[in-house]
């Protein structure tokens, strides 16, 4: 058969008109984006039934992924021009094609609910596609969760240019989230701009903008004070650059092949971002999977580290003015899903019961999964072997006294000392450790895991759990 | 430090279990030190009153601009029991209004006390046994601080827009530097006035169906007019407490040292005295026939009685902050002598 395919794919032709049935609410411009390059390149001269074949594939794969047509339901039939009557054969054959599709329905209203890491919720989401025509779409989500009081979304996005891998979204957020690990709740009341494209090599860029007011309040009866230092309103301004290079195993959820590469870099408050706060905020995460030999053995390990660096705001005199990180952007370490064996917030510096979160970290765990005797490895569920750990460290005023204010600045000065006596602080002792033992199965909604840990080394103040834990979510370390 | 499990109806540990639980862990460092933010609020031996005030006056010492806030303060420094003061928010409070005191570290208390048990706490530093006697009196003029004295403090800070930029300093500008939250919080605010004020004022369609709802109108001539009742009764009080100018006390209901009603009628005399008195040059504007829209809660005080308020006030300065014991300059001859 298949050198008979071959011959046919080699066969030359020309493409004579493409007819698109079905995208009535579509705009003639969107599919002009998607089948132009077609028309004009076959205008360029004969060309093959295999390559037509080929570039025919690239449209209707970019038109699912606009999201507006129902995924099945794309069918591209090609009929070469007078075919059967004699006669009239040109040289070489001409196609018609026909594409034919059926568009999902404009407004949808969806109940569900969501797994995220450490959290719980249910939604309800009415989603209104391609409003213009152009494959825009309106989702306007209202949840509530197990930390998330309430939250309320909406969000308008667009493909650009008819490219469905370039989206423009515009959105507006406000949400109630508790943290009872630092005794008190965030409101969260803002907006942002968001961009975000896919290269050719299938790793996913975003940059936005984003201007969130914080307010932080709901205080538990028994919060310290250096959270009671931090309530209130606050404003951030700031530019976030997300890079995600995906390489994992997707055939089932247990994702035991390949790698996950993410880095979040956000600059706050700097220039004319202005806002209350302003600071350089940089993470990155690396987690990848290898099986080995034995069927349904692998290991896997994962690596994060992060810094937040303050800045000085707006147009302040260059070196002068910066002001010292607050609870809302400061980093936080441990959970279930996180650092295992220790509270969520559990490690780092803490006041009293409250995490207060810290500006350099790195933490990272290696597992092993086996799959459960007795049950074999083709079901979700694996034996899990441990280790891992963490150091979270806070930027500290090396300089001055410490009755100073908590809204007194800093000079760059300051900052760069106390900065690197907080990464030299990072690297020196050893990291807080957790092993264990577990239970995990993989679903496609999520991972839930029943971990059995101790604590190896902790620092006084941290959070270690002893014994049994769940945790159920999307990403693990 | 360890947790114990969420799942209350765990059965006790199994010995050797609890002996690997106990063993763990293998290795325990120092704590980790605090960012640099909250370093300058958690070191202290003693008790911290959190109120409204800015950084440079909260680190002097000075008075809160806010009549609760400076009452509670006022009190304490009576009562010569050393504290700090922080600047702080609402959202700081657990009651969800300021002022509120974190016992010193090392009393190892970490509850913080809200304004409603601060006197018990002051009794029991004072090592008081009983309450003060209170005076059959106080509570009626209490009523007088809550209500008159209160409205018309709340209708010329919040309300009167000769006061907005006043108020945002004191209030909006130090919660955040954006012009958009200032204003939401500017309504919010004068909203929250209004609506307090309208909660003990009677409009003209209070009662039926909507009773209870502050859809009422503010009258501000009679939140006035109130005030200057209020301010005159006070100053007859401490004229009839205190008869004739010599070996008198000077204290509310004649009592031998200054007690929580005193603090809490400085809390208010001061700061009408220092916030809405009538400048100086605005005499020059009098005098040009302009009509005087509404009167200014210093005067106010000043005219009261035979000026006994401003009296009491510099009396209760002088034991708390000298240096600001008020000279009054004013040509017009309003001022009694100190």
């Amino acid at each position: 058969m298949a050198p008979v395919l071959d011959n046919y794919l080699l066969t030359p032709a020309t493409l004579r008109s493409i007819e698109v049935h079905g995208a009535t609410q579509t705009r003639r411009s969107l599919l002009d984006h998607v089948l132009n390059p077609i028309i004009e390149e076959s205008a360029k001269g004969p060309t093959t039934l295999g390559e037509l074949r080929a570039r025919l594939t690239q449209a209707s794969n970019k038109l699912s992924r606009f999201g507006i047509f129902h995924p099945d339901s794309i069918r591209v039939l090609g009929s070469i021009v007078n075919e059967g009557q004699p006669g009239h054969q040109p040289a070489i054959p001409e196609l018609d094609v026909s594409i034919s599709v059926r568009e999902q329905s404009r407004s949808a209203l969806r109940l569900g609910t969501d797994f995220g890491n450490a959290e719980a919720s249910g939604y309800t989401r009415a989603i209104f596609r391609n409003i213009f025509g152009g494959a825009e779409t309106l989702a306007i989500d209202a949840s509530a969760g197990t930390r998330t009081r309430s939250a309320y979304n909406a969000t308008f996005s667009t493909p650009l240019n008819g490219n469905p891998n370039v989206r423009l979204a515009v959105e507006a957020l406000r949400s109630y989230t508790q943290k009872p690990w630092a005794s008190h709740e965030e409101h969260l009341t803002g907006g942002n701009f968001r961009l975000g494209w896919e290269t050719k090599a299938g790793d996913d860029h975003s940059l936005a903008y984003s201007s969130v007011w914080r307010q932080l309040t709901n205080l538990a009866v028994g919060a310290s004070p250096a959270v009671r230092a931090d309530a209130g309103d606050s404003l951030k301004s700031s530019v976030t650059h997300i890079f995600t290079r995906d390489r994992r195993d997707h055939t089932g959820p247990l994702r035991q092949g390949g790698y996950i590469l993410r880095t979040v870099s956000e600059l706050a408050g700097w220039g004319p971002l202005k806002g209350d706060v302003s600071f350089l905020k940089s993470e990155l995460q690396l987690n990848g999977a290898r099986p080995l030999t034995l069927p349904g053995v692998s290991v896997g390990g994962g690596f994060r580290v992060g810094i937040l660096y303050p800045l000085g705001s707006g147009f302040s005199i260059p070196g002068r003015g910066i002001r010292p990180s607050r609870i809302n952007d400061r980093f936080f370490l441990g959970g279930p899903t996180d650092v295992r064996g220790f509270n969520i917030g559990g490690l780092g510096p803490h006041d009293g019961q409250d995490a207060v979160g810290g500006d350099v970290f790195a933490a990272g765990g290696v597992n092993m999964l086996l799959p459960v005797p007795g049950i074999g490895p083709s079901s979700p569920f694996r034996i899990q072997l441990f280790a891992n750990g963490g150091r979270l460290v806070a930027f500290k005023n090396k300089g001055k006294a410490k009755e100073e204010d908590v809204s007194s600045t800093l000079d760059s000065r300051t900052v760069l000392d106390g900065m690197k006596s907080a990464v030299g602080e990072l690297v020196s002792g050893l990291p807080s450790l957790a092993a264990g033992v577990g239970l995990v199965y993989a679903h496609d909604v999520a991972r839930f895991e029943l971990n059995f840990s101790l604590p190896l080394v902790e620092r006084r103040g941290e959070e270690v759990q002893k014994g049994l834990r769940v945790g159920v979510g999307i990403d693990f370390l | 430090m360890s947790t114990t499990s969420a799942l209350g109806w765990r059965p006790p540990i199994p010995r050797p279990l609890k002996r690997l639980f106990d063993s763990v862990p293998l290795l325990t460092f120092d704590a980790n030190e605090l960012p640099a933010r909250a370093q300058s609020s958690t070191a202290s031996d003693i008790p911290t009153l959190y109120v409204f005030s800015t950084e440079e006056d909260a680190r002097k010492g000075l008075p809160s601009f806010n009549p609760k806030c400076l009452k509670w303060q006022t009190f304490l420094k009576l009562s010569r029991i050393p504290f700090n003061i922080l600047p702080s928010t609402n959202h700081a409070s657990p009651t969800g209004s300021l002022p509120f005191l974190l016992p010193a570290r090392t009393s190892g208390a970490i509850e913080p006390i809200p304004s409603s048990k601060l006197y018990n706490f002051i009794l029991s530093q004072k090592q008081q046994q009983q309450d003060e006697e209170f005076h059959p009196r106080q509570e009626a003029y209490q009523s007088l601080l809550d209500v008159p004295l209160r409205n018309s403090f709340l209708f010329t800070l919040y309300l009167d827009p000769t006061n907005s930029n006043l108020l945002d300093t004191l209030y909006i500008h130090p919660s955040s530097s954006s012009l958009w939250i200032r204003a939401t919080l500017r309504h919010q605010l004068r909203r929250a006035a209004e609506s307090e004020i309208l909660k003990t004022t009677h409009s003209v369609s209070s009662g039926g169906p909507l009773k209870g709802f502050a859809h009422g109108v503010v009258h501000p001539d009679e939140i006035y007019r109130s005030a200057k009742e209020a301010l005159e009764a006070l100053a007859y009080e401490l004229s009839i407490d205190n008869p004739g100018a010599e070996g008198n006390t000077g204290w509310f209901f004649g009592a031998t040292e200054p007690g929580l009603f005193d603090a809490a009628v400085f809390a208010y005399v001061y700061l009408m005295v220092r916030f809405f008195s009538r400048p100086d040059n605005a005499e020059g504007e009098k005098e040009s026939g302009e009509e005087e829209t509404r009167p200014w809660l210093g005067d106010l005080v000043r005219q009261a009685g035979n000026g006994e308020l401003v009296g009491h006030m510099n009396r209760i300065l002088e034991l708390t902050w000298p240096d600001l014991v008020v000279r009054d300059t004013h040509e017009h001859g309003q001022m009694e002598e100190m």
